[in-house]
């Protein structure tokens, strides 16, 4: 099961846009990126030399990791969404399901080789993307940026959490439509969450609705903060001096709300009928 | 001991997320099949034929009573390992050829690699895919899925079977061939469970049969037992019934169906058939055939669903 749904994955249209994306940045930066014939410790992009540290004194190397990885994260949380939420309700597609409960495999098993196949192939898209631009900075500009390659695993991690959510609504809504909207919906919630300080808390000047926010926050998992410190580990930028450093904590909150939604899942699978 | 034994399987389905209504598909079913048998389970739609195999194969929980299959009781893995299942309207992941369909439920069902290659093409050689091992499910025909699924439900040399309405959509040839695998794999050892309303088909191979309506059991027996319990007659006659003759045979008080030249008798016992004849006789009607009607399968099922409904 898992290693057919890694495979079914992989051939969604959706990721295969995805692969199509990150192999042409990483080629244009391959044939970007070089150094000046008669400088080899100075790097050009497209002929124009990149300074390694520029005036206004951020490095310039961190800044282009940082913006690809927003980059990649942003695309990869909407296509991996597209990708992935359809996954659990084709396996209960009737006519499928019958098939797949009658194999001697516990129902836990199923879902779960369902989830974790579906999270391979979006983290095999990841690392295609993340090596590839580690890789050509390496080779081509001589920056082995470590911290860049580490942030993977961040995303990877960030995207399991992800996925516990889009496996229970897929699991109870049946339909791959809906549960994109929902898991949307959750994406954006859990931004609001994030920042309920300076936005949800406004709304309502009460107390029980804030402590409410805040619970809310610790129950589910915390993906924005999760891919925002993901971003911090590059390094961090001058005019981001405000912003706070790295933090293991929201992967660490999130790993129970995780665990708890996955465990529901299966218990809420184990109980149905088909 | 028994490939399958049922004790008061009963299945009332909640439907409705917030109505929780009651809808009972199963009532009290206890059904023994012994191993090496073709068994037919027979009712109209919406009996419970589909919800019986589920329930077997834990695909939904029973509401109460229990069940083994070749002695283990429901939900255990070793009694999925040993069955094999056609659903109704089976469906197959779009993007795999046939072959590979086979060696991904292959897989499922936990079989040594090395051996599903050949395994797969030896089941699509079987049911007549051969030449389609490499072109992708969603191609295939209505009838041709049905013979993949077949295949697909073979594929772990399954001591039971179970097929749910396996000649859906299949053309005629293709029911003979379905028909003489089933019978060659009951040749074998295979015990065979086949949910059906293709009278006919289910007459032609089953050993015993139960007739499910609305989620009861209502009969079980051999074929035989069902069919020739009447002793009907049909007699053609060599010139049409006179007024006289016809009045001698209604005060035999026998159920009569008269056609132009022939009739229908229904006799109680045998010997009532000699009355018949010497009717006919004396009043000077020739008798040109007389064979004797069996019951199909269908007019018994049609005559019991009327019982049972009217
Ligand atoms: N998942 C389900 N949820 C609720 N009710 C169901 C479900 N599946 C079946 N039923 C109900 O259970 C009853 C029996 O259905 P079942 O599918 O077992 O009948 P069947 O004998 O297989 O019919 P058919 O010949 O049409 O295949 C029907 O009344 C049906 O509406
Ligand atoms: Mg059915």
């Amino acid at each position: 099961m898992f290693r057919y749904t890694v495979e079914e994955v992989l051939r969604r249209g959706t990721l295969l846009f995805y692969f199509i994306i990150a192999s042409i940045i990483i080629l244009i930066l391959a044939l970007g990126i070089g150094h000046p014939v008669n400088d080899p410790d100075a790097i050009t992009l497209f002929g124009s030399p990149i300074p390694r540290v520029s005036e206004q004194g951020f490095n310039m190397i961190e800044f282009l990791l940082i913006q690809l990885h927003s980059l990649s994260i942003f695309w990869i949380i909407i296509l991996g969404m597209f990708g992935v939420a359809g996954l659990v309700p084709s396996m209960l597609e009737k006519g499928m399901v019958d098939l797949f409960l009658s194999k001697p495999l516990n129902r836990a098993e199923l879902l779960m080789a369902r989830a974790f196949g579906a999270v391979t192939g979006i983290a095999l898209n990841l690392l295609y993307f993340f090596v590839g631009v580690w890789l050509v900075f390496g080779l081509k500009a001589g920056v082995w940026h470590w911290g860049f390659l580490s942030s993977m695993l961040y995303v990877i991690y960030a995207f399991i959490c992800f996925s516990s959510v889009i496996t229970i609504l897929g699991l109870i809504t049946r339909s791959a439509s809906i549960s994109i909207m929902l898991s949307f919906i959750y994406t954006i919630i859990s931004w609001g969450l994030e920042l309920r300080e300076h936005g949800l808390y406004r709304l309502w000047d009460n107390v029980v609705y804030q402590r409410f926010l805040d619970t809310l926050y610790y129950l589910t998992p915390q993906l924005n903060a999760m891919l925002d410190n993901s971003t911090r580990v590059i390094g961090k930028l001058p005019m981001m001096m405000n912003v706070p450093d790295f933090t293991f904590m929201p992967f660490l909150y999130s790993f129970f709300p995780t665990c708890f939604l996955f465990g529901l899942s299966i218990w809420y699978f184990s109980r149905q009928d088909f | 001991m028994e490939a399958l034994q049922t004790l008061d399987l009963t299945k009332h389905y909640r439907s409705g997320s917030f109505t929780k209504k009651n809808i009972p598909a199963l009532e009290k079913v206890s059904l023994s099949i012994e191993q090496g048998e073709i068994f037919g389970l027979l009712g109209p739609n919406g009996a419970g034929k589909t919800t019986f195999v589920k329930l077997i194969l834990s695909i939904v929980h029973p509401t109460s009573g229990s069940a083994t299959v070749l002695g283990y009781p429901l939900g255990q893995r070793k009694l999925k390992e040993y069955c094999g299942y056609l659903p109704e309207n089976h469906r197959y992941p779009a993007f795999l050829s046939a072959e590979n369909t086979l060696i991904f439920f292959g897989r499922l069902n936990g079989l040594p690699e090395s051996t599903l290659k050949e395994k797969a093409h030896a089941l699509l050689e079987t049911v007549g895919l051969k030449d389609w091992a490499k072109v992708k499910t969603k191609k295939f025909s209505k009838g041709m899925l049905q013979r993949l699924g077949l295949a697909q439900a073979l594929i772990n040399n399954p001591k039971i079977l179970f097929l749910d309405e396996p000649t859906d959509g299949v053309d005629p040839v293709g029911r003979k061939e379905i028909r003489d695998l089933l019978l060659s794999l009951k040749a074998q050892g295979t015990t065979i469970f086949l949910n059906s309303h293709l009278l006919s088909e289910v007459e032609m191979i089953c050993d015993r049969v139960a007739i499910l309506n609305k989620g009861n059991v209502v009969r079980t027996g051999t074929i035989s037992e069902l069919t020739t319990q009447k002793l009907a007659y049909h007699i053609h006659l060599s010139s049409p019934l006179t007024k006289e003759v016809r009045e001698r045979l209604d005060q035999t008080i026998l159920p009569i169906e008269y056609h132009e030249t022939s009739l229908v008798v229904t006799l109680h016992e045998k010997p009532q058939l000699n009355l018949i004849i010497d009717i006919l006789r004396s009043g000077g009607i020739g008798i040109e055939d007389m064979t004797q009607q069996k019951t199909s399968l269908e007019d018994y099922f049609i005559q019991i669903m009327k019982g049972e409904n009217g």
